[in-house]
């Protein structure tokens, strides 16, 4: 067994322990007692895990092939979410939507999903063109820059075009208010919209694992994170698999804004600031530049924050979230299923 | 060598001179350029002009259009009126984005205080807006009426150390009106036993948790206190923590948007339980949730202006109160330029000797002023949302 596979198996048993130890105290120990308040928060916090999982994929699969931080990832989600509210519009919106006869809904739905996902992607591969590929041999912090500065570029430009109010979904107007009971009426309940983000985000992780292990693509992929210049020497065109890269993970990330504007109903330029450093902050935690890890980090996010809500106080579940980054970083720098950088000497 | 520390001594000295004398001109500079905007006559001419600082962007929009809306609806009336023909109204305007960053309501409170056409202003819309231009108001010598910054403080002259008197005035109760109104009607109309109560983390949200709070606790209703961020998306940790035996769920916010997600969530979470907001989520255009209730200002529905053809509709009566405050202040700037010229100071001193006859107001009763900017009139009023999403005075 390598020493990387012991050190992640290590961490991911801390975690487990860690976990336990917090359930025995959440359920039995805590002010607000029983399970049914635990599951509950937890299946909230899967759901708005799963839509963090999905913005930190980006953000780990840029940094893994370029070793860059894309800042500018979480405006990706946000436009991602304003071109999806812009075929809802086209569609009718919630309350007057076009195809109203049964699964009409889920319909508009999956409408918003593709267009969401094949604009934010070519926002991406339009944003590593014309922002990035130009400083690929640049200082690091040149890129780092310059993505702060589409970030900025892409927030304004949304603030010009459609200013700076709330857009809503009515995610639930849209689909159903409905959903299933587990442990009869008053127990935990689950949403189908929040079911149905559950179930996509878990797709697209399948997709996206299945993608990088057995495709052409994927090999590119992993050889041009590994060694970008042998890669090239062996035939690699590094171009169109970083371009790939970039498509993916602001797909993911459009999807992530339709998951987001559908569930929270509230969609503005400012959204992916706070959402993009979540995703970011669940990237590092699960170790940046690792598929599962994103995955993992997203989920661990997502359930701290709505812990953190219910058993504490809304003020200071970001405060929660944050400090978990930091004991992480302390802990273990690369993450939970990070791999430390080898130095060569 | 040893004459270098001390050309090096002198050196410093010269420089602090010149520092502090630089210093010294700068600051008498602006005081007296503060001095001269506060006292300079302008000569009014036919078109009159005052400041509106509202919210046109930003997750308070729909208010700050609705308070637009009627201010424009009050200055094209008065405009239209033969006798107004010398002395009509332009209205510039400032967004304050209510919600993003105060800042941008300093920004607007800068540039109006550095116009001297202004001689009055309409707004700020919200109480921390108020607070945090209030510096440069004052400091232009700027009288400021607002149609909906309710916080108690503001008035008191203590609280966050500014005394503001002679230059805010309001055209809504304050609210130390509102908490006790609210409080009342959910113990004596609702009949509720258990209330849940959230703030909005801002100063105006706490406020009025506060009171309410209070209220309902001195009379022995069952009341939890709880949190958001006002920047908080997902409330599903938030909703599952709330009782299902609660009666009602007080959320005094000041974003309607996000009002509007919390009761869909409540829904989708299963839950059905009676919501009562403020005059901050008042907006029918956004704030939709059927049954619920919501707190807001007096306001006289059957006034003439307000039923009048071309007044804005209900979906904007939030804006009515900044009607009466364009009112107050245009009727202040017309007495000041009654000899042709007037200043900042004359315009204030004749908004605070406002008398607006009950006939002539939309708030239902005359408008005055306390020494401290208060009305001296009226209370607020409770509303329901109809299924259609139109609100319906009931209290």
């Amino acid at each position: 067994m390598s020493d990387t596979l012991q050190a992640q198996l290590k961490s991911l048993a801390g975690l487990a322990v860690i976990l336990a130890c917090w359930t025995v105290y959440a359920v039995y120990l805590s002010p607000t007692q029983g399970w049914t308040f635990y599951l509950q928060l937890t299946v909230n916090g899967v759901i708005l895990g799963s839509v963090y999982a999905l913005i930190a994929l980006g953000y780990t699969m840029v940094y893994g092939i370029l070793k860059l931080l894309n800042f500018a990832h979480g405006d990706v989600f946000m436009v991602g979410a304003f071109i999806a509210f812009g075929v809802l519009t086209l569609l009718g919106g919630a309350y007057n939507p076009a195809i109203p006869a049964g699964a009409g809904g889920v319909l508009i739905v999956l409408c918003m999903f593709a267009v969401a996902m094949m604009g934010s992607g070519i926002l991406g591969v339009t944003i590593e063109r014309f922002a990035y590929r130009p400083l690929r041999n640049a200082p690091r912090i040149a890129p780092l820059i310059s993505a702060l500065g589409v970030a900025f570029f892409l927030e304004n430009s949304m603030l010009l075009l459609f200013g700076s109010g709330f857009r809503t979904y009515n995610g639930f107007d849209l689909i159903s208010y409905n959903g299933i009971h587990l442990g009869g009426s008053n127990g935990v309940f689950i949403q189908y919209l929040g079911l149905m983000v559950i179930i996509s985000s878990v797709a697209l992780m399948i997709v996206l694992v299945a993608l990088v292990r057995w495709t052409q693509l994927g090999r590119a992929m992993r050889a041009v994170s590994f060694d970008r210049e042998a890669s090239a020497m062996m035939g690699i065109d590094i171009d169109r698999v970083i371009a790939a890269t970039f498509f993916i993970g602001s797909a993911l990330a459009g999807a992530a804004g339709v998951m987001f504007g559908l569930l929270y109903s509230q969609v503005y330029h400012l959204m992916g600031f706070l959402a993009g450093l979540k995703g970011f902050t669940a990237a590092v935690v699960g170790g940046i530049g690792s598929i599962p890890g994103a995955m993992l980090g997203g989920l661990l996010v997502g359930l701290v924050e709505s812990w953190a809500q219910g058993y504490l106080n809304g003020n200071v579940a970001d405060l929660v979230v944050f400090g978990i980054l930091i004991a992480v970083m302390l802990i273990r720098p690369s993450g939970l299923l990070g791999t430390p950088e080898l130095q060569k000497v | 060598m040893k004459g270098r520390p001390r050309i090096g001594v002198a050196l410093a000295i010269v420089v602090a001179a010149l520092v502090c004398t630089a210093a010294a001109l700068a600051s008498s500079n602006s005081s007296a350029a503060k001095a001269s905007v506060q006292a300079a006559a302008i000569s009014c001419g036919t078109t009159r002009t005052i400041g509106m600082a509202y919210p046109a962007t930003g997750p308070a929009t729909s208010i700050g259009s609705a308070q637009l809306h009627w201010a424009q609806y009050f200055v094209k009336r008065w405009n239209a009126l033969k006798a107004n023909a010398k002395r009509k109204i332009a209205i510039v305007q400032g967004d304050t984005q209510l919600g993003v960053d105060t800042a941008f309501a300093v920004k607007v409170a800068q540039s109006f205080a550095s116009n001297p056409k202004i001689l009055g202003v309409v707004g700020p819309a919200g109480s921390q807006e108020v607070v945090a231009s209030t510096s440069a108001l004052q400091g232009g010598g700027i009288g400021f009426v607002s149609g909906s910054a309710s916080r108690v403080s503001l008035t008191d002259g203590v609280t966050d150390g500014v005394n503001r008197q002679g230059y805010f005035f309001r055209t809504v109760p304050n609210d130390a009106n509102q908490g006790p109104t609210v409080a009342n009607y959910i113990r004596l109309k609702i009949k509720a036993t258990r209330v849940y109560i959230i703030d909005d983390q801002e100063t105006y949200s706490q406020g009025l948790a506060d009171s309410v709070q209070a209220n309902l606790k001195a009379r022995g209703i069952n009341v939890t206190r709880d949190s958001v961020s006002q920047s908080t998306t997902d409330f599903s940790s938030l909703i599952a923590k709330i009782p299902g035996n609660t009666n009602v769920i007080y959320i005094p916010w000041q974003l309607s948007p996000r009002a509007q997600a919390f009761g869909q969530q409540l829904k989708a979470a299963g839950k059905s339980i009676t919501l009562f907001g403020s005059d901050g989520l008042f907006d029918p255009a956004t704030w939709t949730i059927a049954g619920s209730y919501d707190s807001f200002f007096p306001i006289d529905t059957n006034a003439p202006s307000i039923k009048a053809p071309g007044a804005p509709g209900p979906s904007e009566y939030f804006g009515v109160p900044s009607y009466a405050a364009t009112q107050v202040v245009v009727t202040a700037v017309t007495k000041a330029c009654a000899d042709g010229t007037a200043t900042r100071a004359e315009v204030r001193k004749d908004i605070a000797q406002t008398n607006i006859p009950a006939a002539a107001s939309v708030l239902g009763f005359k408008i005055r002023f306390q020494k401290n900017g208060e009305l001296r009139f009226g209370g607020d009023g409770v509303f329901q949302i109809q299924p259609g999403g139109t609100y319906k005075r009931v209290g």
